[in-house]
């Protein structure tokens, strides 16, 4: 990666325009939502939406990074948060052991998407459709055969609480804004400062020539489709914990949040260009646009519109300074 | 001599038939049996069997296997019922346009038809089923508003997040119209698609309007789950204390709030009565002639609230609730 520290050269980083655009939202909430928007509680509000989506919005780009996709997401969050119900909530077994299973079980669905797109060579939006549907089944049947409902309660205390689902620093952000910190450094690290990272962009760009120029691209492949399905597991988790319920329904709307805030963070649809930074810039942005209305005086019916023509213009900024990027070239000399 | 004698006799068969005839078999259709609604209706239909049975009656629960190939088999069930000639049916009316043609034909065949659970009054009139026994949900709406007036609710949010669907837009507009009708207000929250399923979403939506409307004093959800998020949501606002919670129908850690003093109530459309009921009107309209002047009859809204939550988790217990 070439680093450049003067303002034109910060400004040219996939990034950038994210950060405009997460800029841009703020400043637009900031003058209709007024001060509450603002202060810490109306500051929480939008990033523990931001957090929850955030830990599986990651992987999920990087998958997009590297030529895939994978929508089985949506259903590995009910899995992960009906998992941890029913074994600590139904049964009463300790709550470690729930956790434990509800990310085997995210490991295990990564393992098994990884292994189907890499064999099989159907295009992954297949596999992992199939995998959405296959583990929403398995999650319905599963619930209902074994607790006779939809819904299961569950009560947490002590440290698995505190660690995954409770409120820290002054009680309104959620332990998970903490957890997905931590991820974000570890994926900033490994994609941007290990070898691994130029591999995936590698892959985007040309998976074949990536191959033959000896990266390991299946193994890199199912790595990704582990850690995709795994957060998303591991977001029903803490959600089971932290809400003291769990549902078989629900966990559609991340599939389609989480490829919005990838693309906002910069992520080209295609593959091959994006950063972690990007992509966390632009789950704040969707999670600001999607949080903000609530802090202004604009009728609830228009919501969504006001969330469409936001995010438009976020990634249409995007845009214009990823083209503006990609065509600089440093002026030789003046006239 | 001998005439009067036949027809003495003739009178005596006719009489034990028409009292073999007027026991009444009774068959009630519902949905598959893995679903927890309808095991909760199927708790009525056994207590009601006894006094059924003790006057000479039965009753058969015929139930959907599945929901793949919903209005065939439903269609299938109501000619078992008519094939297997009983006197009287209790039916849902889930898909009017395939059931109906079927249900005139059990009308037809001298079946008295109770409508349960889904058609309404206006469908019972028209098909010439003798009741509805079921819930709607404009005045389970209404009940919500009311108890939230009662209690000295002022402005109540509406959290909504199914914008759009018929019976959610019932229910919300059922309590602001009640609550302004007692002096207070209510506004709906409709929530983008967005939101829909993720907890932590809903959570931060409502707690964003209660820090930006300080005047806020109750939140009322359109599903179970939802106030799992809304009551996370309140004691965020830090204004638990102010803020009154309510759901319709219920789920486990729902009641656990209502006895733990977090939420107030909950409106449920007790499922348990559509049974009971629907079988014990229709086995006395049959075998006794009687006829309900009540219709339709609501089952719902039931509200749960700190009175009764000892009996409604008993009921929880047995299966009823």
């Amino acid at each position: 990666m070439i680093r450049n520290s003067s303002v034109g050269g910060l400004l040219r980083r996939p990034e950038a325009g994210a950060f405009l655009g997460l800029v841009a939202v703020l400043l637009f909430f900031a003058v209709f939502g007024g001060l509450t928007f603002l202060k810490p509680a109306g500051m929480s509000s939008w990033l523990n939406v931001a957090a929850n989506l955030g830990i599986i919005a990651i992987p999920v780009g990087l998958l997009m990074i590297a030529g895939e996709l994978d929508i089985s997401v949506g259903a590995m969050v009910p899995f992960g948060a009906m998992t941890t119900a029913v074994i600590s909530g139904h049964y009463g077994l300790p709550i470690w052991l729930g956790i434990a299973v509800a990310l085997g079980f995210g490991v295990l669905v990564g393992l098994i998407n990884g292994y189907m797109v890499i064999r099989t060579a159907v295009p992954s939006l297949i596999v992992t459709l199939g995998s959405l549907f296959a583990v929403q089944g398995i999650v319905l049947g599963l619930t209902v055969l074994i607790t006779k409902s939809t819904s299961v309660a569950l009560t947490v205390e002590g440290p698995a609480k505190a660690v995954f689902g409770d409120f820290i620093l002054g009680g309104q952000l959620q332990t998970s804004v903490g957890w997905w910190l931590a991820f974000t450094a570890c994926y900033i690290f490994f994609v941007h400062f290990s070898r691994y990272g130029n591999w995936i962009f590698a892959m985007g760009g040309d998976k074949v020539s990536a191959r033959n120029a000896g990266i390991p691209t299946d193994r890199m492949t199912i790595l990704l489709f582990v850690l995709s399905s795994t957060s998303a597991s591991f977001v029903g988790m803490s959600q089971a914990i932290l809400y003291n319920s769990a549902q078989v329904a629900g966990g559609q709307s991340f599939i389609f949040n989480a490829i919005i805030s990838v693309v906002v963070g910069g992520v080209l649809l295609t593959g091959g260009f994006g950063s972690v930074v990007g992509i966390f810039f632009g789950t704040i942005t969707f999670a600001i646009v999607n949080q903000g209305i609530y802090y202004t005086d604009f009728d609830r019916n228009w919501s969504s519109l006001i969330i469409g023509v936001l995010l438009l213009g976020a990634v249409l900024m995007n845009n214009t300074f990823r083209k503006m990027a990609l065509s600089y070239a440093p002026k030789k000399g003046a006239k | 001599m001998k005439l009067m004698k036949t027809l003495a006799w003739a009178m005596a068969t006719t009489t034990l038939v028409a009292s073999a005839a007027a026991a009444a078999d009774i068959a009630v259709i519902g949905g598959s049996n893995d679903d927890a609604f309808w095991n909760k209706i199927k708790k009525g239909i056994d207590d009601a069997r006894p006094a059924v049975e003790a006057n000479g009656g039965t009753v058969n629960y015929l139930r959907l296997v599945n929901y793949d190939n919903f209005a065939p088999d439903v269609v299938q069930l109501i000619r078992t019922a008519i094939s297997q000639d009983v006197d009287g049916l209790v039916i849902p009316n889930w898909v009017p346009e395939a059931e109906d043609p079927a249900i005139k034909d059990a009308i037809a065949a001298g079946i008295t038809v109770i409508l349960m659970n889904a058609g309404g009054a206006d469908k019972a009139h028209e098909l010439g089923a003798i009741n509805y026994i079921g819930n709607e949900e404009y005045p389970a709406g209404v009940a919500g508003g009311e108890y939230f007036a009662k209690h000295g609710q002022k402005n109540v949010l509406c959290v909504n997040t199914l914008p759009g669907a018929t019976n959610t837009e019932a229910r919300c507009k059922g309590v602001a119209d009640a609550i302004t009708a007692g002096g207070g207000k209510s506004t709906q929250l409709p929530l983008p698609t967005t939101s829909f399923g993720d907890a932590t979403a809903v959570a931060e939506a409502i707690k964003a309007e209660l820090l930006k409307d300080e005047t806020i004093d109750g939140v009322i959800t359109i599903s179970a789950g939802d106030a799992d998020s809304a009551a996370i949501g309140i004691s965020q606002s830090g204004r638990a204390d102010k803020v009154s919670l309510a759901s319709f129908d219920m789920n486990e850690a729902g009641l656990a709030r209502i006895k733990a003093g977090t939420q107030t109530f909950a409106i449920d459309q007790q499922p348990y009565l559509q049974g009971f009921l629907s079988v014990s009107v229709l086995a006395s309209a049959i075998d006794f002639g009687t006829s309900l002047p009540t219709f339709p009859v609501l089952t719902g809204p039931g509200i749960v609230d700190a009175s009764n939550i000892e009996a409604t988790l008993v009921g929880v217990e047995k299966g009823a609730r």
